[in-house]
């Protein structure tokens, strides 16, 4: 693991999901298709360490939302996602897009329940836009893989199960 | 899990300051990004509250053009004025704009019609100024409009300066104005000035060149000098009228 690469481009993205995808009503959610990316093409450990520090990065730009609920929730998920990539390999895009789309959806419940948990108010839409946030997330996600896989030096047809 | 479970149940007010920390030290690059992503959101978006039928919409965009060619057009007027301020000591003059009307220039009589009058200050022997030279003089005044006798009409008969010396000139009509019985000869093209005269021009200003000299019918030792205007007469679409003591405007 390039760690290095890895903190540019989470630095990137976290900028990028702040800024310019901010003033979307419903958009992807870049963050996470990278904890899915982390997932499929590193180990384990590797996979759940990304998982909690892009957490905390989705933390840094999620105001007025408590900090600690996506360290949380993208950690908890991301550690299953690899645990689960252990099991079966998802080798083909759609069962990424599927993948993807899934975390997405118990990421965002999770997301807001820690939310509720911490008094926080939640939009009477949440779930409308979580699942177009996922829907999103799972049709570019798969798209994304490449440019990362370029970005990190990972070989994008390594499905080694580890 | 441990650092998030510490995050989640630390005060707002502390962990905050994380999120706020964020935001100051990469405001530059999330600016950039909000920029880009706001004038692509902006580019074809309609609001619906602002939106108008095509009909007043084609309306409105008829008045606007009209507006803006009315502003451009103020421009070029107050910049033709104040052109005229820097290049001539005008002083407290104030300088009318006129609109000559069309088919009013008649070139044999030398004489032109334009859309200010008394309202304006306007009045007999003031001095008109068109493409930075005098073409004439106010010769009547009404309300709404005005009668310029061109310098090269029949009734003019203004003071000149030409080669030092002071003259008059008299209009002969058909573009032409003649300066009678000057004892030197002056060269062809030769600057012809209007003089000053005491409240109404301050400063003499170009008004046409010797364009031929001929003998004169009385003495064959004096020149009769044909002087020709320096603005085409023709192509004249404006002009400005030099009131010397305006009178002050009621508020």
């Amino acid at each position: 693991m390039r760690w290095f690469r890895f903190a540019a481009l989470i630095l990137f993205v976290t900028v990028l999901q702040a800024s310019a995808l901010a003033n979307l009503n419903v958009g992807p959610d870049l963050l996470l298709i990278l904890v899915a990316f982390f997932c499929f093409y590193c180990n384990t450990t590797e996979a759940i360490t990304t998982s909690f520090v892009i957490g905390f990065a989705a933390d840094l730009i999620s105001s007025p939302i408590p900090m600690g609920v996506h360290t949380i929730s993208f950690g908890v998920f991301g550690t299953l996602l690899a645990y689960v990539h252990r099991v079966i390999n998802i080798r083909n895009m759609p069962f990424q897009a599927v993948a993807i789309f899934t975390t997405a959806l118990l990421v965002g419940a999770l997301s807001q329940m820690l939310a509720l948990f911490k008094g926080q108010v939640v939009a009477a839409n949440i779930w409308t836009v979580l699942l177009g946030v996922s829907i999103y997330s799972g049709i570019v996600g798969p798209f994304l893989f490449l440019p990362s896989a370029w970005w990190m030096r990972i070989k994008a047809n390594r499905f080694a199960r580890q | 899990m441990l650092a998030g479970s510490i995050l989640i149940i630390a005060p707002t007010e502390w962990t905050s300051s994380f999120q706020l920390a964020f935001l100051r030290i990469f405001n530059w690059p999330l600016g950039i990004g909000e920029n880009i992503s706001l004038s692509v959101r902006a580019r074809g978006r309609v609001d619906d509250t602002n939106a108008v039928p095509g009909e007043k919409y084609r309306a409105l965009l008829n008045y606007c053009t009209s507006l803006e060619a009315q502003l451009r057009d103020e421009r070029e007027r107050l910049n033709k004025l104040t052109g005229l301020r820097e290049k001539f000591p005008f002083g407290n003059a104030r300088l009318v704009e006129a609109l000559v009307y069309p088919g009013s220039i008649d070139r044999a009589h030398g004489e032109i019609s334009v859309d200010k009058g008394k309202e304006s200050q306007l009045a007999k022997g003031q001095f008109v100024l068109a493409d930075n030279s005098i073409i004439g003089t106010v010769s009547g005044v009404s309300t709404g409009g005005a009668r310029v006798n061109l310098f090269t009409s029949p009734a003019s008969n203004i003071p000149v300066e030409i080669a030092g010396t002071k003259r008059f000139m008299r209009g002969e009509g058909n573009n032409v104005a003649k300066i009678l019985m000057m004892k030197d000869k002056p060269k062809i093209g030769a600057e012809v000035m209007a003089a000053k005269a005491p409240g109404l021009l301050n400063a003499p200003i170009i008004v046409g060149r010797v364009a031929r000299c001929e003998r004169n019918a009385e003495s064959a030792v004096l020149w009769d000098v044909i002087v020709e205007p320096v603005c085409d007469i023709e192509r004249l679409n404006d002009v400005v009228v030099i009131v010397m003591n305006p009178e002050k405007q009621p508020n």
